[in-house]
């Protein structure tokens, strides 16, 4: 067995992803400590809890606007879900066999079409209207 | 070899032209009636689709559908008979359920309705279509997603809301179980391709090392489609959903669950075998294990007294019919549990033919009865007791003649679709060879007890339709769309039982089932 030597330097894209990331953090960390405007309030002062109440029963009614918000992203994260392997397989040497990439690229573009419609129609339905 | 098998993937999509219209066409529903609430046009549109989509079927069945064993064992989806009759009954049905939807659906939900219909005879043409584990789960799931909507849809109080969400919760439960069932059936193949797994389960020497777990899968399979025939132990839902939800709703959930379910039933446990798989030992359906005929003939067995015996005591006329829905689910399962022991006999009586024959049957008069109630519903008087039939007989003649046809047809009196499907499946259960001889003279001969408990319910209904007399006579308004599909239903009930129809479609469910051979010009190109 001929195994190939663990080299550190095939993961330095991640390495870079990570010192990027890394830096972002720490600059809007301290960006928004420099330049936010302060209004102590006791509600301000209170740890964010995505606009709950964070004390008390945690076992209370959501506004069904919330599942639909979820339910809206959830929508597109499944797309990239989708996506990402298309996208490295679709036109490598090895993928997806030449007389099939005719089809699953419609297939594809299909399945983006048939997002869009959900999307028009949460629209259409007042969806994003946070009243 | 590996050219074949691209071609035969890249070939799925010409069959799927049906479905893909249909898909379409609900998108355009769906969007459309964001912009316009118009009960007639949605209805119309989807109408133009249904028919659509049963001429591009028509077309697609001419075409010579890539056979042979590369074919089914590359494909995710496969073209036989079953999957062409399915299609043809979903279709059928959908166009049958758009016509009665038509006035009971309020013009601001027309389209979102008609919406989720088209998807869902979509969903059952695909089940029928599917050769892989995973296709079939999606297809059921198809069916099951837009079922939520539209039990919800049309009422809001508090019996449709409950309907909804024990339907829903149930519905996901099941599901469950099946992918369990379908995990076991992975890992005893190694395949989730439906063909190649019926291939390795029907050898002789088969992967049948540990029994036990064909055994777990077999239940898990059995019990997560169990819950879509309603047949026993699964049947909980069912009297307070059919109750809680509209007449189209209960319907729907009466007709296209059950013919996706048993569909679903006969492609996993190969009592329908693809092309070149020979049933292991001469018995279909038994390659997970050998205990399945037994399980159904008890679940058959059960289903139909519980069934039968339980409608006896309803005064609701929905739940009446819900039980009944369920008694004849024990019918079919009779089919069912003695199709191993009839395959591959082209001549003599096919228990399998006779299941499709009775969906087939069943669909028409159910559809047709829960039309009744909906036609003679007003939005300020509805139909729910079976008082409220009083005097029908008198105040609406034709439509208390309509309602009795497809009561005499649940009985199974001859001159209806509903004593042909009784018939084939009591005469399948009784012409069942060998050592179990016995036990289906028995089931036939229960299946027969429990016909004559089910003939008092329904003459129960009609004997309120015609001796008794109301104060109160019900005074439905016309309704054209309702009254076509009532007349649909009336013809098929009548008309199935007669020769030219009840011929062709004996003869089309004799070929659904039928064990296919392998041409030979595909057998050269496998090597």
């Amino acid at each position: 067995m001929n195994e190939p030597t663990f080299d550190l330097t095939t993961y330095y894209p991640i390495f870079l992803y990570l010192v990027v990331i890394l830096g972002f953090a720490a600059v809007a960390m301290v960006a928004v400590h420099l330049i936010g405007p302060r209004r102590r309030t006791a509600v301000k002062e209170m740890p964010y809890e995505s606009g709950m109440d964070p004390i008390g029963d945690a076992r209370q009614r959501f506004d069904v606007k919330f599942y639909l918000v979820a339910i809206m992203f959830l929508v597109f994260d499944v797309e990239l879900l989708f996506l990402y392997p298309w996208a490295v397989v679709a036109y490598q040497e090895g993928g997806i066999p030449l007389v099939l990439r005719g089809p699953v690229f419609w297939g594809v573009l299909a399945f983006l079409a048939m997002l869009l419609i959900a999307y028009i129609y949460d629209w259409r339905k007042g969806v994003f209207k946070w009243r | 070899m590996m050219e074949i098998l691209n071609n035969v993937l890249a070939d799925q999509f010409r069959y799927l032209l049906p479905e893909i219209i249909l898909v379409a066409a609900a998108c355009v529903v769906f969007l459309g009636g964001t912009w316009r609430a118009d009960r007639n046009l949605w209805g119309l549109f989807s109408l133009a689709g249904l028919v659509a989509a049963l001429a591009a079927l028509s077309l697609t069945s001419d075409w010579e559908a890539p056979g042979g064993m590369v074919a089914v064992f590359a494909a995710p989806l496969q073209w036989d008979g079953l999957t062409t009759l399915t299609r043809i009954m979903a279709l059928g049905g959908g166009v049958v359920l758009l016509l009665f939807a038509w006035k009971e659906v309020p013009d601001r939900q027309a389209a979102d309705h008609h919406a989720c219909l088209l998807i869902i005879v979509a969903g059952v043409g695909l089940v029928a279509a599917a050769n892989d584990l995973i296709t079939l789960f999606l297809a059921l799931e198809l069916i099951s997603i837009p079922t939520y909507v539209l039990l919800y849809l049309p009422k809001h109080d508090e019996a449709a809301q409950e309907a909804a969400l024990k339907y829903f919760l149930l519905s996901i439960f099941s599901s469950a179980l099946l992918l369990f069932g379908f995990s076991y059936l992975y890992g005893m193949t190694g395949t989730t391709n439906l063909s190649a797994i019926l291939h390795t389960l029907n050898q002789e020497t088969s992967a049948r090392d540990i029994p036990i777990l064909g055994q777990v899968a077999m239940i898990m399979i059995v019990a997560g489609l169990g819950f879509r025939i309603t047949a026993v132990p699964f049947h909980f839902y069912a009297p307070d959903v059919y109750q809680g939800t509209s007449n189209v709703g209960a319907a729907l959930l009466a007709f296209m669950p059950k013919v996706a379910g048993f569909v679903a039933l006969l492609r996993v446990f190969g009592f329908v075998l693809p092309d070149g798989v020979t049933p292991r030992g001469g018995l279909a359906g038994t390659g997970l294990s050998d205990q399945l005929p037994i399980l159904l003939w008890f679940l058959a067995a059960l289903t139909m007294f519980l069934g039968n015996l339980l409608a006896l005591l309803q005064d609701n006329i929905k739940r009446l019919l819900a039980y009944s829905s369920v008694a004849h689910a024990g019918y079919m399962l009779v089919a069912l549990a003695s199709t191993p022991f009839l395959y591959g006999d082209t001549s003599g009586p096919n228990a399998a033919s006779a299941l499709l024959y009775y969906l087939v049957a069943y669909g028409a008069m159910t559809i047709g009865a829960f039309c009744v109630l909906s036609y003679l519903s007003t939005p300020s008087r509805s139909v729910e007791s079976v008082d409220d039939l009083a005097g029908l007989g008198q105040s609406q003649p034709r439509v208390a003649l309509l309602m009795t046809i497809f009561l005499f047809s649940l009985i199974g009196i001859p001159l209806t679709a509903g004593f042909n499907g009784k018939f084939l499946v009591i005469f399948g259960a009784m012409a069942v060879p060998g050592e179990h001889t016995h036990l289906y003279v028995l089931l036939a001969v229960l299946a027969m007890v429990n016909a004559a408990i089910g003939g008092w319910y329904y003459l129960r209904l009609v004997a309120v339709m015609y001796l008794r007399t109301s104060h109160k006579p019900l005074q439905p308004e016309r309704h054209t769309p309702a009254l076509a599909t009532l007349l649909v239903c009336a013809i098929l009930t009548i008309g199935l039982s007669l020769p030219p129809a009840a011929n062709w479609l004996l003869e089309a469910t004799r070929n659904a089932v039928a064990p296919k051979s392998l041409p030979a010009r595909v057998v050269q190109s496998d090597r």
